[in-house]
């Protein structure tokens, strides 16, 4: 409205500096008359000058209203037009057939003009037409199963296929909380809740995608293997705040898990000699209790060594096809750091004592509560100490510490005095398959080891790295976190237990999950 | 409990299990014959039973106090067995406690179930027959 009287204002300016000038160019012309006419005549004029001045004033007035208006006319009448094709105006169109001036370029620019207003009118239109489409109908012809939620993660609307793929009627999924519906499980700590909370913080919209998202639908059902994409909008008026789609991957990803499977048959076929190999000596070791031949002592504890060390080795092979198919799960649990270590090293003692080695452990005292899994751990240990045996070269000693470290990590080491690791190949160290060339020949070893060490440790949050200096022997140490670091992240979740993978593989936690 | 107390580790003599009978569902036969020699050595009076079905047969028949129970055997599998002896309708009064033995590694996720169901879970490369019966010596 302010720009209307503002408009107003200008023009009637306008419209009054024309009328004087018009008046002052009348005003000359009517002298130049008068004085031609005085001139030619002679005439006396005198007592009629002042009248005939006035005269001339009030004609010059007349002629330079009716020119003005002649010569504003065509503008006014465009204004008119254009004021009165605006949406929602009062305006009247204005009658050109009236126009004395300029009625032949009105009546183009007017044609233009309405052709133009049509032609944007039919554009507008023409897009209230493709809005009226039915969303349901675009949303359930999408063969991908897509879900719209609300700020407060509940499902507004699921179309068919998100019904179908996880086996629930979607009229039912309306008002349901997304995250009770679907409770899956992300390769990495960057879970859709988590990227989801970063959102909600600090941006207006986001997208983001995640591969080989699983979810366990119903029981005797196969595991849902997908990608899963998400489109994030804050301030969306209807509260469309989020939309989900999953890209189905069941049956590509799912052969990594046929490959576990052959993996976990073979692993069982070689378990069950190992069983019996294992129950068979320490029957044998029983029945030649009381035999005082000590060659054959040392050959039997030689021998329970071996198949421990192969029961290791079993599953390593085991775990390393886990961690390398996102299916290594930690159960992490409060644990004692001492009992795990000093049970750890009486498991493998056996084998240090028949090559000699004795293995020391220095624990400081009134150590924290660890979270971790302890199968895993014991693993890392086993591996650690193992192959502390294999490179101990002459040296028979093996040092096991633990201390708390600056960084507030229970940090344990596992020392030998052997043959040391040479410096070019400790880069790769902690790489599947690497071993050290030079003493392939003389020790045995499958390079799995420290790559699975490397991805437990990891899983739990902490860190592994090696000191080592040939000839003088290796320093191989690793970090995991108190309980009470993990207690808080519990606080946060409805698990009684944080489930952690291989390469920090995490459940879905949910603040929203009630 | 806190887990930094460990707990009290008690040698149980043969007397005390000398009442115990154990069901051994397994149907290797060599390891049947390792956990029979070290748990009959601990006192306690073992079956062995190679076949699924006869096993569920005689669990659901016969009174035991532990049930080891290997997954792989033939007839009636292992997950089966443990179904039927955990419905309370198929089997009124199990007293048994029910400890899986097994040498495959299952699913995540089956693997939980089962263990939800069983009173134990072992992989038996993991054991020795003496640490078997150490093990069952500390069930409550």
């Amino acid at each position: 409205m302010a720009n209307k009287s503002d408009y107003f204002v200008r023009t009637k300016r306008q419209y009054l500096l024309s009328l004087f000038l018009m008046m002052l160019a009348s005003n000359f012309v009517l002298i130049a008359i008068w004085i031609t006419i005085k001139n030619k005549l002679s005439l006396s004029t005198g007592e009629y000058t002042e009248i005939l001045g006035m005269v001339a004033v009030v004609i010059s007035i007349a002629l330079a209203l009716v020119l003005t208006n002649h010569l504003i006319s065509p503008i006014k009448a465009l204004w008119r037009l254009i004021i009165g094709i605006t949406p929602n105006s009062s305006m009247p169109a204005p009658n050109i057939d009236k126009l004395k001036v300029g009625h032949e370029l009105v009546a183009n620019l007017t044609a233009q003009v309405i052709q133009l207003s049509s032609a944007v009118g039919k554009e507008v239109k023409g897009n209230e037409k493709d809005s009226n489409i039915d969303h349901n109908f675009i949303a359930n012809n999408l063969p991908l199963p897509m879900f719209i939620l609300d700020s407060g993660q509940n499902i507004i609307f699921a179309n068919s296929h998100a019904g179908e793929y996880i086996g629930i009627n979607s009229s039912d999924l309306t008002g349901k909380n997304f995250y009770m519906v679907m409770d899956m499980s992300f390769p990495s700590d960057n879970t859709l809740d988590s990227w989801m909370k970063k959102v909600k913080k600090d941006s207006a919209t986001a997208t983001m995608s995640w591969e080989r998202v699983k979810m366990r639908v119903l029981d005797n059902h196969p595991t849902l293997l997908f990608d899963l994409a998400a489109y994030y909008n804050k301030d969306n008026p209807q509260d469309f705040e989020s939309v989900i789609v999953l890209f189905d991957h069941t049956k590509q990803y799912s052969q990594d898990e046929q490959a576990i499977s052959f993996i976990a048959l073979s692993v069982h076929e070689l378990r069950t000699p190992l069983t019996l190999l294992r129950g068979y000596i320490e029957a044998l070791e029983e029945v030649l209790a009381d035999n005082p031949n000590a060659e054959l002592k040392d050959f039997m504890q030689k021998m329970s060594a071996t198949a421990q060390q192969l029961t290791v080795f079993v599953n390593n092979i085991l775990n390393v096809a886990r961690v390398d198919n996102d299916q290594l799960e930690l159960q992490l649990r409060e644990e004692s750091w001492e009992d795990i270590i000093t049970s750890a090293v009486n498991n493998i003692s056996l084998r240090a004592k028949v090559r000699g080695i004795n293995i020391e452990t220095e624990i400081e005292p009134n150590l924290p509560s660890v979270g971790v899994d302890r199968l895993s751990i014991y693993e890392v240990i086993n591996n650690l100490i193992d192959n502390a045996i294999k490179y101990s070269g002459n040296s028979k000693t093996i040092k096991v510490k633990a201390h708390m470290s600056k960084e507030g990590l229970i940090e344990t080491t596992v020392q030998d005095f052997g043959v040391g690791i040479s410096q070019n190949i400790m880069p790769n160290l902690f790489t599947k398959f690497y071993r050290d060339h030079k003493n392939r020949a003389q020790i045995g070893g499958n390079g799995l080891g420290l790559y699975l060490c490397k991805a437990i440790i990891t899983a739990h949050g902490g860190n592994i790295w090696v000191r080592s200096k040939t000839g003088e022997g290796s320093e191989f140490s690793f970090t995991v976190r108190p309980y009470a670091q993990l207690a808080a992240e519990l606080k946060n979740s409805d698990n009684k237990e944080i489930v952690r993978g291989a390469h920090g593989w995490i459940k879905n936690h949910s603040l929203y999950r009630r | 409990m806190n887990p930094t107390e460990k707990p009290e580790e008690k040698i149980t003599p043969a007397v005390l299990n000398a009442s115990k009978k154990v069901l051994c569902i397994e149907d290797e036969p060599f390891i049947g014959e390792l956990y029979t020699r070290a748990l009959s050595k601990e006192g306690y009076e073992v079956k062995l039973e190679i076949d699924g079905a006869k096993g569920l047969e005689l669990a659901q028949t016969d009174q035991f106090d532990i049930i080891l129970l290997d997954l792989m055997v033939p007839n009636v599998t292992g997950i089966e067995i443990l179904r039927a002896l955990r419905d309370p309708q198929k089997t009124p009064h199990l007293k048994a406690k029910i400890i899986i033995t097994t040498n495959l590694e299952q699913r995540e996720d089956i693997k939980e179930d089962i263990e939800k169901q069983a009173d134990g879970y072992i992989v038996k490369a993991e054991l020795t027959p003496k640490q078997l019966v150490e093990f069952l010596n500390n069930i409550p």
